[in-house]
C-alpha cells in the first residue's frame, strides 16, 4: 500500500513537473460567475444551485479522472479506501488545485471519512449574498462533491459526498464527507435466464 | 504636555458616477474631554467629500491636458481647515478614494498607550508637524486593495453600483469590505508603511 508521505511527494512532484498552471484568479472569478449566475437563473433555489453544481461536478469527474490517471501514472488500484482517500486528497486535490485537504473522521468501518479544506481556491474572496438563506442553504463549493463523486464511479467506486461545514457560512472548518456506498466492479452482467 | 499627531478621519470610496459607496468615520482625540469623538458629523463628512469631487474633475482635466498620469495618487486635495485636510486617489476606472485626515486626531502618549504607535519610532517628533510627501501612499494602496479583493467576489455586481450609463448606485454593503476600512483607518499613523 501506498504511505501517505509517498502519495504526498507523489502530488507534490507532478504537480511540479505535469502541470500546466493557470492564474488563479481566472480559475476564481470563472467559477464565481458560474455560481452567481446559477443563483441568479434559479431565482436564488440554493438548494437547486447546489444540485446543478454537483451535476457539473459529476460530468467534470467523469473525464478528469482519465487525466488523473494518466499523469498520476497509477496503473494499480487502490488496495482500500483508506487509500483511496490519501490519493485524493494529496494527488487528486494537489495537481489540480494545489491544496492538500487533511483526512480526518474515519468511522471504524472505514467507510466513511472527511476531507477538511483548510484552503479553497474556489471560495477566494467570497462572500455569500446576504439575503438571510444563502448562508443556511448554499454550498458555494458543491462543485467538488460532484467531481469526486463522477471521478470514483469510472474506478468502480460508488461515493456519496456532500458538505456539512463552510467557512463562508461562518463555520469554524470547511469539510467534505464522503462516504462509500459500494464498490461496483465485483458486479457480473445481468444473466439471462 | 502630549504632543498631537495626526489620524484619519474619514475614509471615502466614490463611485464612477460620483456616487458615494462608503463611508467609514473614525474619532478622533478630544483634549477638552479626554474622549475619542468624530470631529464631524456624518452629514458635514459627507459634504466634505463631495466638495472634493470638484477638484478631483479639475486635476483630471488639467493632467489629462498636460499628459501626465491620467490617475492615481492625486495628494492632498485641499485643506478644509488647520486640522482637517482631504488627500485623494482615482483609479483608471474612475473609482475614487478620499481620505480626511485629521492633523490633531491622537496625542501620542495616548497612542503609545494604544499600541498604535511604536515607542522606538524615531520619526514621530518630525511628523507631529504636518504630513510629508507620499505618507498617504499606504492607505490608499490597502484601500485599493481592499477595493480590489471586493470586486473578486462574485456576487458583488459592480454595475449595480455604478451603473455604466447612469446616476447613482448603491453603497457596498459587504462586510468584509467594511471591516477592511475600519481597520486600516484605526491603524494608520505617520510612518506607516505597510496596512
Amino acid at each position: 500500500m501506498m504511505s501517505a508521505s509517498k502519495a504526498s511527494r507523489l502530488g507534490e512532484e507532478i504537480w511540479k513537473t505535469r502541470i500546466d498552471k493557470v492564474n488563479s484568479e481566472l480559475v476564481v472569478l470563472t467559477y464565481g460567475t458560474i455560481v452567481a449566475q446559477l443563483c441568479k437563473d434559479f431565482d436564488s433555489d440554493y438548494v437547486e444551485v447546489n444540485k446543478q453544481l454537483d451535476k457539473m461536478g459529476y460530468n467534470i469527474g467523469l473525464r478528469l479522472i482519465e487525466d488523473y490517471l494518466a499523469k498520476s501514472n497509477t496503473m494499480r488500484r487502490c488496495a482500500n479506501f483508506r487509500e483511496t482517500a490519501e490519493m485524493i486528497a494529496k494527488v487528486g486535490f494537489k495537481i489540480f488545485l494545489n491544496i492538500t485537504p487533511t483526512i480526518t473522521n474515519w468511522t471504524s468501518d472505514s467507510k466513511q471519512f472527511s476531507l477538511v479544506f483548510d484552503e479553497n481556491p474556489l471560495a477566494d474572496f467570497v462572500e455569500l449574498p446576504d439575503d438571510g438563506r444563502a448562508q443556511d442553504e448554499l454550498w458555494f463549493s458543491n462543485i467538488l462533491c460532484g467531481v469526486l463523486r463522477g471521478a470514483l464511479e469510472m474506478v468502480q467506486m460508488q461515493v456519496e459526498a456532500h458538505f456539512i461545514s463552510d467557512v463562508l457560512r461562518g463555520n469554524d472548518t470547511t469539510e467534505m464527507r464522503i462516504s462509500l456506498i459500494r464498490y461496483i466492479d465485483d458486479e457480473l452482467p445481468p444473466e439471462d435466464d | 504636555m502630549a504632543t498631537a499627531i495626526p489620524s484619519i478621519a474619514c475614509l471615502g470610496v466614490i463611485g464612477r458616477n460620483n456616487n458615494p459607496l462608503h463611508v467609514a468615520i473614525f474619532p478622533s482625540y478630544d483634549p477638552v474631554t479626554n474622549n475619542f469623538a468624530p470631529v464631524r458629523t456624518p452629514l458635514q463628512f459627507s459634504l466634505l467629500l463631495s466638495s472634493t469631487l470638484d477638484v478631483f474633475e479639475l486635476r483630471a482635466r488639467h493632467n489629462a491636458a498636460t499628459g501626465v498620469g491620467l490617475s492615481g495618487d492625486f495628494g492632498l486635495l485641499h485643506a478644509v481647515d488647520e486640522r482637517l485636510a482631504a488627500y485623494g486617489f482615482e483609479t483608471n476606472t474612475g473609482t475614487k478614494f478620499v481620505v480626511l485626515v485629521d492633523m490633531r486626531g491622537r496625542r501620542i502618549d495616548g497612542a503609545i498607550a494604544a499600541g498604535l504607535v511604536d515607542i522606538k519610532e524615531k520619526r514621530l517628533g518630525a511628523v507631529a508637524v504636518g504630513l510629508r510627501e507620499g505618507e498617504m501612499k499606504p492607505v490608499f494602496k490597502a484601500m485599493q486593495t481592499a477595493y480590489v479583493k471586493l470586486l473578486q467576489n462574485p456576487f458583488f455586481d459592480p454595475d449595480e453600483h455604478a451603473p455604466p450609463a447612469g446616476h447613482g448606485g448603491k453603497k457596498i454593503t459587504s462586510r468584509k469590505f467594511a471591516d477592511d476600512m475600519r481597520r486600516i483607518g484605526e491603524t494608520w499613523t505617520p510612518g506607516v508603511t505597510n496596512l
